[in-house]
C-alpha cells in the first residue's frame, strides 16, 4: 500500500477524532479496505471523501459497476400478502415492508452490502460520545403531494414512531434509544437525535433496517393507505387489499430518474403460486423465495437468483435456568455435535453462512474473525457431558415453530444429540401458538426448555445482543443472565470507533461460546427470483425491493 | 381460536405498550362477552364491523369476495352438473357394461384426487407448459365476461373433477331405481317411446336424490375452496377466512362464517322447494 501522506493529512482536516481514529486504522492495516467504506459510511464520511481518503491510501473507490438498463415498461411482481393495513407506523410483516419501498423513503439505506448509504439523508456524524447524532437532509425533495420535506416532518415521523401511546412497532427497536422529543430540528435541513443512550451504530436506527421509518409528511392522513404519499420513486395508482397495487413513475423524483413507467404488484397467500405464475410468464419477479421451495429454480438458466447475505437466523435457545442446560458444559456439548458445513449445505443448498454461537456473523465488519470457528467434535462433547456428570444422556422437549426450514433443522437437531444420549421429543407448533402472546408464562417461545425461533435481517448485531441475549432483554428465551455480558454489550453498543467495537465483539463471541446459552449455526441469505434479463433490481433483507433502475 | 389479537398484528417482536395502545383502540382488550354483544347487535342491523388487519369495514371485502366464489361456483356448476347427470344416466343405462364400468371407476378416482394435486397439475400442463389457460384466476380490472370465464375454467376444472364422480354416481343410482320401478314398466308396456319413457318418466323421479345432493355441494363450491382459491390466487371467501383465521381478524372471520352458514340455510331451502316442486308427493303430503 503506497500512502500519499500529503493528500491524506489535507483529507484528515476537519475530521473528527472518530473519523480521523478509523483512517488510523485502516494505516496501521487494522481495518480493511472494506471495513473502512462500510464503516467509514456508518460515521458519515460523504462517498466523495471516502473515495479521496482510499486514493490517498493507494487502494481507490472501486467503479461501480453500473449497466444503464432501458426505460420504460411495466415491472410485474409477487410476493406475500401484507398482513394488515399500508401505515408505516404499524407496518410488521415483510409484504407490508415490499409495498412502502416502493414509495416511500428512509433517511438512510441499510445496503445489500451491510453498508449505510444516504437517501434522503445527505450526511450525518456524532457528537464526541456518540450520544447526539446530526443528519443533514436532502434538499429539494418532494413528496407525491408537491410538498418538499423538510426537517418538521422528519421530527413529525420519529416522534410519532418512539411515542408510545400510538402503537408504533417500531417501539421495540427505539426503546433505550430514542425517546418521543429526542428528534430536533435545528433548521429546515437539519435534524438533531439525542438518544437516550450512546450509540455507535445509529444510522442504522433510522436506516432502511428500521422499515418503519420511512418519512412521510408531518400530518399523516388517518386513510394513509388511500393516497401512500411518500417520497419515492413511484406513485400510488391503485391499491387493492389482499388483491395487489399498481405504482406509476414519480416524475419529481429527486433522484435519477426512475426506468420503468410502471410497476403492477400482486399479492399471493403462499410462495407455490408466485413460482408457478414465474414459471407461466405472469410475473417478472418473486420478491422473496425460501431456499427449500426455490430448489426447482437454482439451476434453472430461464431465472436469476439474486442472492443478498443477510443476518437472518435461527436461534437455538437452552434455558440456563432448568436441567438439564444449567451446566454450560452440557449446552457447548450440544453445541459440539452439529455438523454446520452439512446443514449449510444439506438443509440450506449452500445459500447461508456458517454460524459461530453468537450474533456475530462473518460478514459484520466488527466482527472478530480471529475468534476460532466452533467445529462438530463428538469425543469433546461427550468428555462435557462427562464432566457435567451427564454422561448417560439427558431427556427434553424441543418446542419450536413451523416455518421455513426450521422443522427440519429441529430433526437435525435431535439426530445430533443422539451421539451424545440426547432424548429430544419434538413438539413443532403453529407460529402464533408458538409466540402466544410474547410474554414470560404466555409463550412457549420465550417459556420452552429448547426451542428454535426465527430471527430477521439486521445491518448491524445490536438488537441480537440485547433483546435476546440481555438479562433484561424482552426476547430473551434462554433465560441467560450474565452481568459481564451485559457490560460488554453496553461498551460495544456505546463505542464509535470499528477497533473498540470489534475488541468488545471478541470479548462477547469468547463469552458467548464458552457460555453457549443460544446456538447460532448459520445466518440463511434471502433470495429473489427474476426471469432472465431482469436487470438493476436491488433487494435488502428485509423484504425491501427497489426497482427504480430495473429494467426488463 | 384464543390469542391477543393487536399482538397477532404487530408481531412477536413488537413492544408491549404498543400492542396494548392497539388492543385499546380497537377494543380488543375489553370481556369477550362485551365484544360478542356489541358485535351481534351491529350484526343483526347489517354493521358487520371493521376488520382489525385492514383498519376497513368488512362489508366490502366480503362482498367481493362472495361475489367472486359465487362467480367460480357457477362456472364449475354449469360444467359438472349437466356432465354428472350425464354420466350417471349413461352409466344407468348401460349398467354393468364396459361404459357403465368405465365412468364409475374414472369418475370414483377423479373424486379422491385432491385439488391441490389435481390443481398443480393442471397449472404445469395448461398454464406453464402449454400456456392455454392463465393461471391466476384473478382478472384484470375492467375485465369482460368472456376474459373473466377464460380465468375461471382452470381453477374448475378440479371442482369438477371432485364432483363429477359423486353427481353421476347418485344420478346413476337413482336411474337405476326409477328404471326397476312398476311405473317405467308401466309406460313401457303402454306403447310410450324410448326416449318418451327415459325423459317424462325415469329422469323426473330418479333426479330428485342428486338434487338434494347438488344442493349441499353448492355451499361446498363457494365456501370451501381454500385450496383452490389459494393456488389459483383467487379472492374467494375461503381464501378470505383462511387469511382472517390465521391473522385473528375476528369480524372478518365471523362475518364470513355466518355468511357461509346463511348461504347453507339458503340452498337447503331452494332445494328443498325445488325438491317439492319435482316430488308432488311432497306437494300434496300435506293434504292427505
Amino acid at each position: 500500500m503506497t500512502i500519499n501522506h500529503k493528500l491524506l493529512d489535507i483529507l484528515r482536516r476537519g475530521r473528527n477524532e472518530h473519523e480521523n481514529h478509523l483512517i488510523d486504522g485502516v494505516v496501521r492495516e487494522a481495518v480493511s479496505r472494506r471495513e473502512f467504506l462500510r464503516y467509514g459510511s456508518v460515521l458519515g464520511l460523504s462517498a466523495p471523501l471516502l473515495g479521496g481518503i482510499s486514493g490517498a491510501l493507494g487502494f481507490g473507490l472501486a467503479p461501480v459497476a453500473a449497466r444503464a438498463g432501458t426505460p420504460g415498461g411495466t415491472i410485474r411482481f409477487g410476493h406475500i400478502v401484507p398482513a394488515g393495513a399500508i401505515n408505516p407506523v404499524t407496518i410488521a410483516d415483510p409484504g407490508g415492508v415490499t409495498i412502502l419501498s416502493q414509495f416511500a423513503e428512509a433517511l438512510v439505506l441499510s445496503a445489500p452490502d451491510l453498508s449505510a448509504v444516504p437517501l434522503l439523508a445527505e450526511s450525518w456524524a456524532p457528537n464526541n460520545d456518540g450520544t447526539v447524532w446530526t443528519f443533514k437532509l436532502r434538499q429539494n425533495v418532494k413528496f407525491h403531494n408537491g410538498k418538499l420535506m423538510t426537517a418538521d416532518d422528519v421530527v413529525a415521523t420519529f416522534d410519532r414512531l418512539a411515542d408510545p401511546a400510538v402503537g408504533s412497532n417500531a417501539l421495540s427497536a427505539l426503546s433505550g434509544m430514542l425517546s418521543k422529543g429526542g428528534t430536533r430540528k435545528v433548521d429546515d435541513y437539519t435534524v438533531e437525535f439525542h438518544l437516550d443512550a450512546a450509540n455507535g451504530n445509529f444510522p442504522y436506527a433510522v436506516s432502511t433496517d428500521n422499515y418503519n421509518a420511512v418519512i412521510v409528511p408531518a400530518e399523516m392522513p388517518d386513510d394513509f393507505e388511500a393516497t401512500m404519499i411518500g417520497t419515492g420513486p413511484f406513485k400510488l395508482e391503485k391499491y387493492t387489499p389482499k388483491v395487489g397495487a399498481s405504482f406509476v413513475r414519480n416524475p419529481d423524483y429527486w433522484g435519477a430518474a426512475p426506468l420503468p413507467d410502471r410497476i403492477e404488484i400482486t399479492f399471493y397467500d403462499d410462495y407455490q403460486p408466485q413460482i408457478l405464475a414465474l414459471q407461466a410468464g405472469e410475473i417478472d419477479i418473486i420478491q422473496q423465495v425460501p431456499v427449500l421451495q426455490a430448489v426447482g429454480l437454482l439451476a434453472d438458466p430461464t431465472f436469476n437468483i439474486i442472492t443478498t447475505p443477510s443476518s437472518a437466523h435461527h436461534q437455538v435457545h437452552m434455558r440456563t435456568d432448568m436441567e438439564p442446560f444449567k451446566d454450560k458444559r452440557v449446552r457447548r456439548a450440544i453445541a459440539l455435535t452439529l455438523d454446520r458445513p452439512k446443514f449449510v449445505q444439506g438443509l440450506l443448498r449452500g445459500k447461508a453462512q456458517i454460524g459461530n454461537d453468537s450474533p456475530f456473523m462473518p460478514a459484520y465488519p466488527s466482527t472478530d474473525s480471529s475468534v476460532a470457528q466452533r467445529e462438530m467434535n463428538i469425543a469433546e462433547a461427550k468428555q462435557l457431558m462427562e464432566a457435567a456428570g451427564m454422561a448417560g444422556g439427558f431427556k427434553t422437549t424441543l418446542t419450536t415453530e413451523k416455518y421455513l426450514e426450521i422443522p427440519d433443522y429441529a430433526v437435525l437437531i435431535q439426530n445430533a444429540v443422539k451421539e451424545i444420549g440426547g432424548d429430544i421429543t419434538l413438539n413443532i407448533m403453529d407460529q402464533g401458538a408458538y409466540y402466544g402472546d410474547a410474554v414470560p408464562g404466555k409463550s412457549p417461545w420465550l417459556d420452552s426448555e429448547m426451542g428454535i425461533t426465527d430471527y430477521g435481517h439486521r445491518g448491524v448485531p445490536n438488537v441480537f445482543l440485547q433483546a435476546p441475549l440481555s438479562s433484561t432483554g424482552t426476547w430473551n428465551s434462554a433465560h441467560f443472565a450474565n452481568a459481564e455480558y451485559d457490560t460488554l454489550v453496553k461498551g460495544y453498543i456505546a463505542s464509535l470507533d470499528l477497533e473498540s467495537q470489534r475488541a468488545s465483539a471478541g470479548k462477547i463471541q469468547t463469552l458467548l461460546l464458552d457460555e453457549t446459552p443460544v446456538i447460532f449455526s448459520y445466518f440463511y441469505d434471502f433470495l429473489t427470483v427474476t426471469k432472465a434479463g431482469v436487470t438493476g433490481v436491488v433487494a435488502t433483507a428485509m423484504g425491501h425491493i427497489m426497482l427504480a433502475q430495473a429494467s426488463l | 381460536m384464543p390469542g391477543n389479537v393487536g399482538r397477532a398484528m404487530l408481531g412477536p417482536f413488537a413492544d408491549q405498550a404498543a400492542v396494548d395502545v392497539l388492543n385499546h383502540e380497537m377494543g380488543t382488550d375489553r370481556p369477550v362477552l362485551v365484544q360478542y354483544a356489541d358485535w351481534i347487535s351491529g350484526f343483526v342491523t347489517g354493521d358487520m364491523g371493521m376488520s382489525y388487519a385492514y383498519r376497513s369495514p368488512v362489508a366490502p371485502f366480503l362482498g367481493t369476495a362472495l361475489l367472486n366464489s359465487a362467480k367460480l361456483a357457477a362456472v364449475a356448476f354449469v360444467l359438472v352438473v349437466p356432465l354428472g347427470i350425464f354420466g350417471g344416466v349413461i352409466a344407468a343405462l348401460y349398467r354393468g357394461r364396459p361404459t357403465d364400468r368405465i365412468l364409475s371407476v374414472v369418475g370414483l378416482s377423479a373424486t379422491v384426487v385432491p385439488e391441490f394435486v389435481s390443481g398443480i397439475l393442471l397449472i404445469l400442463i395448461f398454464g406453464v407448459w402449454l400456456r392455454w389457460f392463465p393461471i391466476s384466476a384473478t382478472w384484470a380490472d375492467g375485465a369482460g365476461p368472456l376474459t373473466q370465464l377464460y380465468h375461471l375454467i382452470l381453477p374448475a376444472i378440479p371442482l369438477v373433477l371432485i364432483l363429477f364422480g359423486y353427481i353421476a354416481r347418485m344420478a346413476r343410482a337413482g336411474m337405476i331405481e326409477a328404471l326397476d320401478a312398476d311405473y317405467t314398466r308401466t309406460a313401457v308396456l303402454k306403447g310410450l317411446s324410448y326416449p318418451q319413457v327415459i325423459w317424462r318418466h325415469v329422469l323426473r323421479n330418479a333426479l330428485l336424490p342428486t338434487i338434494s345432493v347438488i344442493a349441499t355441494q353448492t355451499v361446498y363450491l363457494i365456501g370451501g375452496l381454500v385450496v383452490i382459491e389459494i393456488l389459483f390466487h383467487y379472492q374467494g371467501i375461503g381464501s378470505l377466512i383462511y387469511t382472517a383465521a390465521k391473522k385473528k381478524d375476528f369480524p372478518m372471520l365471523q362475518a364470513g362464517v355466518m355468511s357461509i352458514g346463511a348461504l347453507f340455510a339458503l340452498t337447503t331451502l331452494l332445494a328443498d322447494l325445488l325438491y317439492a316442486r319435482l316430488n308432488p308427493r311432497i306437494r300434496f303430503g300435506g293434504q292427505e
